[in-house]
C-alpha cells in the first residue's frame, strides 16, 4: 500500500537540498526578500548540484526523478526559505502538463538550462483566460515571478504553452518576494495546445504536491523556530513552552504537521507507483493549506510581540504559508476537485490493501 | 516507510470484513437499541467461538510460540476493520482481553497456566478484564487509592472500581491496587481476583451515552482475599516493578489500537454519509461535497497517523510520540467525522435511528479511554519541550 522509504539516493538527494537551504538559503532570507533576488552565485550552485532538471527525464537533460523526490526537496529548500525555493526552480510545476500530457519538452529545457530561466503554471480557475482560434488572453492577479519565459495554461483537459507576449508587471508583494512578485498579462499566440484529460488531472495533482510539500518545508521551520523560542524565553518564573497553554499549541501545530506531511507523501508515492493520486494529492494540498492557516500565525503567536517584527523569521513564515495555499487554484479548487471524484466512488476509502488486492 | 501486508492478513481482513457485515453490525445495532450489553447467553458470542475468537496467545504450558506474530500494522489495520463495523462488539467479543498481555509479560508460568490456560479451547465464552479505573482516579492513574494489604500468606483488597470492561462476566479481574497510597505508582501492584470470590461485588453494570454492546462496570473490593501467588508475577523478586510496569505496558501497547478503532469509526461515518448523500441525490451540492472530502481527507490522515506509529512499533524503534499523536488525533477526527456526516443527514440525523448518529455517540470515547486527548498531549509536549511531570 504505501512505501515510503525514500531510499540512499533520494535521502542523498534530500540532504543536499538540507544543505543548501541551511548553509545559502537561511541566512540570506530576509535579503532575497527585500531584493526580490537570490543571486547569480547561488543559481549557478543550484544548477551546478543538478536541482534545476530534477523532474526533467534525462532523455530532455534531466535527473528524471520522481514525485517523492520532489516533495522531499522542496521541503527542505522551503524550510531554508521558500520565496528562494520557487526562485531557483526554473521549471517548477510549469513542467508538469507537458511532462504527464506528452508534450515536446525542448522549449521547457531551453528554460531549464538558463541560470534565471522561469516558466510559469497559472491554472484556468485562478485567472481571466481565453483562449480563441490559437490566441491566449490572459490576466492573473499575481504571479511570484518578475518574468517568465514561458507560461503553462492549465484548464480543464487542455494546456497550453506560451513563450511569447508575457508581460509582467511588478508588484510589492506579500510573500515568497525572494522570486519576485508581478501581475501577469499574455496577449499572445499559443505556441502549443495539448489535449488529454488524465494527463492534465495527474499534472494538476503533482502541481498541487508541488505547492504542498514547499507548505511543510515553512510550517516545519516556523513549528521548530517557535519550539526552541519557548524553551528558551521565560515567564512567570519558567520557560513558556512549560505553561500549558502553550505546550499544547506546540503539540497541536506539530501534530498538525507530521499528518499533514503523511498525506503529502501517501500522494507522492501513488502518482510515483503509476496509482490514481488525484482525489490524494487535493486533499493534500487542502490539509496542507488548512494547516498552515494555524500554524503560521500560532508560531507568530507563540513569540508574542516579537514575532510581530521581521527580526523573526515567524512572521514572515505566517504571510507566506497563506499566499502559498492560494496559487494553482488553492483550496476551493483542490476540495472541489477531491470532493468530485470522492462522490464517483461507491466506498471512498475502503481498507486499502483488501482494495488493491 | 512501508504500510504493505501480506497476503495472509489481507484474506484476515477480508475474511473480517465479511464477520463484521454479516455479525458484527447487527449484534451491535441491536445492543444498542436493547440499551444493554450483549447479553452473556448470546448466540453472537458461541458463533464467536466458532469462529476461533475468545482464545488467549499463550501456546500452552512448555510450549513455545508458534511462528512470529502479526504485524503491529496489521494488528491495527484489523482493529481499524472491527470498529468499521462496530467497536463496541469488538471490546464484547470473548476472550482475555486488555490484560492479556501483561500476564504475557509479567506473569509466572504458574499464573499463565491457571488464568490463560482455561482460554486455550474455551469450553464457553469467557472474559477477562484489567480494573485499573476508580471513582476518584482516571487519567490520573498513579492516583488509585484501592489498597492491597498483606494478610499471612496472601493480600487483603479494598476499594472501587470503576468504567471496568466486562467485569461482571469475567472469569478473573486483573485488579490495580497500592500497597501504600501516599507513594504512587512505585506502589503499585496488579493481583488476580477470580469471579466469585467474597468481597467481590456488587457489580453495577452503567447505562452509557454510545458502546453499549459492552458493560463498563463498577464494583467494590471489600476485604477481598486473595492468596499471595495471585499477585501479577509472583511473590519473588520481580515484584517491585511488575506492578505500574504492567498497567503501562497495556496502556502504550493500547493507544494506536483505540487510534485505529476511531479511525474504523470515522471511516464508517463517512461511508454512511456519501451513502445517504447519493440516496438523497445531495452530491449536486458542493457543500455536501466539501464536507465529504474534508471527512476523507482528515480519515485517511489519520489512517496514516496511526499506521506510522505501529510501523514504528514493529521496527521496535521509539513511538511515545506517535502513538500519543495517532490516539489525540485519530479521536478528533472521529468526533468530527460523525458530526460532519450528521450535518449532511440534516434532520434525520434527529431521528435516532440513523447508523451515524450511534457513531456519534460511539466515537466519544475514543477520546477518553486509555488517556484523554489531554493526556495524549502531555505525553507529546514532554518530549518535544520537556514539560515537566
Amino acid at each position: 500500500m504505501f512505501d515510503m522509504d525514500p531510499g540512499d539516493e533520494l535521502a542523498l538527494v534530500a540532504e543536499t537540498a538540507r544543505q543548501l537551504a541551511a548553509e545559502e538559503l537561511t541566512p540570506r532570507e530576509r535579503e532575497a526578500e527585500a531584493t526580490h533576488e537570490v543571486g547569480g552565485r547561488l543559481r549557478a550552485t543550484y544548477h551546478e548540484i543538478g536541482l534545476a532538471g530534477l523532474e526533467l527525464p534525462e532523455s530532455a537533460g534531466g535527473a528524471g526523478l520522481g514525485s517523492v523526490a520532489r516533495v522531499l526537496v522542496n521541503e527542505e529548500l522551503a524550510a531554508g526559505d521558500v520565496g528562494a525555493a520557487l526562485a531557483l526552480d526554473p521549471l517548477g510545476p510549469a513542467l508538469y502538463p507537458w511532462l504527464e500530457m506528452g508534450g515536446d519538452l525542448a522549449p521547457l529545457a531551453e528554460v531549464a538550462e538558463r541560470r534565471a530561466g522561469r516558466a510559469l503554471l497559472v491554472m484556468a480557475s485562478e485567472a481571466r483566460v481565453q483562449v480563441d482560434a490559437g490566441r491566449v488572453a490572459l490576466e492573473a492577479a499575481w504571479v511570484p515571478a518578475e518574468h517568465a519565459e514561458a507560461v503553462v495554461v492549465l484548464a480543464g483537459e487542455h494546456a497550453t504553452l506560451v513563450t511569447e507576449g508575457i508581460a509582467i508587471r511588478p508588484l510589492p508583494g506579500s510573500g515568497l518576494r525572494a522570486a519576485g512578485a508581478g501581475e501577469l498579462q499574455i496577449d499572445a499566440a499559443a505556441s502549443v495546445v495539448l489535449e488529454d484529460a488524465q494527463g492534465a488531472a495527474r499534472a494538476r495533482a503533482r502541481a498541487r504536491l508541488y505547492t504542498a510539500s514547499l507548505m511543510l518545508g515553512v510550517m516545519r521551520a516556523s513549528c521548530e523556530f517557535s519550539q526552541a523560542y519557548a524553551q528558551q524565553r521565560e515567564a512567570f518564573g519558567k520557560p513558556i513552552a512549560h505553561h500549558q497553554a502553550l505546550a499544547f499549541l506546540i503539540t497541536d501545530m506539530r501534530m498538525a504537521l507530521d499528518a499533514a506531511r503523511l498525506l503529502v507523501h501517501e500522494a507522492a508515492w501513488r502518482l510515483d507507483a503509476g496509482l490514481p493520486a488525484q482525489v490524494e494529492a487535493a486533499s493534500a494540498l487542502a490539509q496542507c493549506i488548512e494547516a498552515g492557516r494555524s500554524i503560521g500565525p500560532d508560531g507568530v503567536q507563540i513569540l508574542g510581540g516579537h514575532g510581530f517584527m521581521a527580526d523573526y523569521p515567524v512572521e514572515k513564515q505566517m504571510r507566506e504559508l497563506r499566499v502559498l495555499g492560494l496559487l494553482y487554484g488553492g483550496f476551493d479548487a483542490a476540495v472541489e476537485e477531491a470532493g468530485r471524484r470522492l462522490g464517483t466512488r461507491e466506498t471512498p476509502l475502503a481498507l486499502a490493501p483488501v482494495e488493491e488486492r | 516507510m512501508e504500510f504493505s501486508v501480506d497476503p495472509a492478513a489481507r484474506d484476515r481482513l477480508a475474511e473480517l470484513r465479511e464477520w463484521g457485515e454479516k455479525e458484527v453490525r447487527p449484534v451491535g445495532l441491536e445492543a444498542d437499541r436493547a440499551g444493554c450489553p450483549i447479553p452473556v447467553g448470546h448466540p453472537f458470542f458461541d458463533r464467536c467461538l466458532a469462529r476461533g475468537d475468545g482464545r488467549t496467545r499463550w501456546p500452552g504450558p512448555g510450549r513455545k510460540p508458534a511462528g512470529p506474530r502479526m504485524s503491529i500494522v496489521t494488528q491495527l489495520l484489523l482493529a481499524e476493520e472491527f470498529a468499521y463495523w462496530d467497536r463496541g462488539v469488538m471490546i464484547a467479543t470473548p476472550g482475555p482481553g486488555l490484560p492479556e498481555q501483561s500476564v504475557l509479560g509479567l506473569g509466572t508460568e504458574e499464573q499463565k497456566e491457571r488464568f490463560l490456560g482455561p482460554f486455550l479451547e474455551p469450553d464457553r465464552p469467557r472474559w477477562a478484564c484489567f480494573a485499573m479505573t476508580e471513582p476518584g482516579a482516571g487519567s490520573d492513574a498513579a492516583a488509585i487509592q484501592t489498597t492491597a494489604r498483606r494478610d499471612r500468606d496472601g493480600w487483603i483488597l479494598n476499594g472501587a472500581k470503576c468504567f471496568i470492561g466486562s467485569a461482571s462476566r469475567s472469569d478473573w479481574i486483573l485488579v490495580q491496587a497500592t500497597l501504600d497510597p501516599s507513594k504512587g505508582r512505585k506502589a503499585q501492584r496488579a493481583f488476580f481476583v477470580p469471579q466469585g470470590t467474597p468481597g467481590l461485588g456488587p457489580f453495577k453494570i452503567e447505562k452509557k451515552m454510545g458502546l453499549k454492546a459492552y458493560e463498563s462496570t463498577s464494583f467494590s473490593l471489600d476485604d477481598v482475599r486473595v492468596p499471595g501467588a495471585y499477585l501479577l508475577g509472583g511473590d519473588g523478586p520481580r515484584e517491585h516493578t511488575a506492578g505500574f510496569k504492567a498497567a503501562m505496558q497495556t496502556f502504550n501497547a493500547g493507544r494506536p489500537v483505540i487510534a485505529a478503532n476511531a479511525v474504523g469509526i470515522a471511516r464508517a461515518a463517512l461511508d454512511e454519509a456519501l451513502r445517504y448523500a447519493r440516496a438523497h441525490e445531495l452530491l449536486g451540492r458542493a457543500r455536501v461535497r466539501d464536507r465529504i472530502e474534508a471527512m476523507a481527507r482528515k480519515v485517511r490522515m489519520a489512517r496514516l497517523v496511526c499506521l506510522r506509529a505501529g510501523q514504528l512499533a514493529d521496527q521496535q524503534r521509539a513511538n511515545i510520540v506517535e502513538a500519543s499523536m495517532s490516539k489525540a488525533l485519530a479521536a478528533q477526527v472521529a468526533q468530527e467525522a460523525t458530526s460532519e456526516g450528521l450535518e449532511i443527514l440534516g434532520l434525520a440525523g434527529g431521528r435516532g435511528d440513523e447508523l451515524i448518529e450511534k457513531l456519534y455517540r460511539d466515537a466519544k470515547a475514543m477520546d477518553i479511554v486509555e488517556g484523554t486527548g489531554q493526556i495524549q498531549r502531555m505525553i507529546i509536549a514532554r518530549k518535544l519541550v520537556g514539560l515537566p511531570r
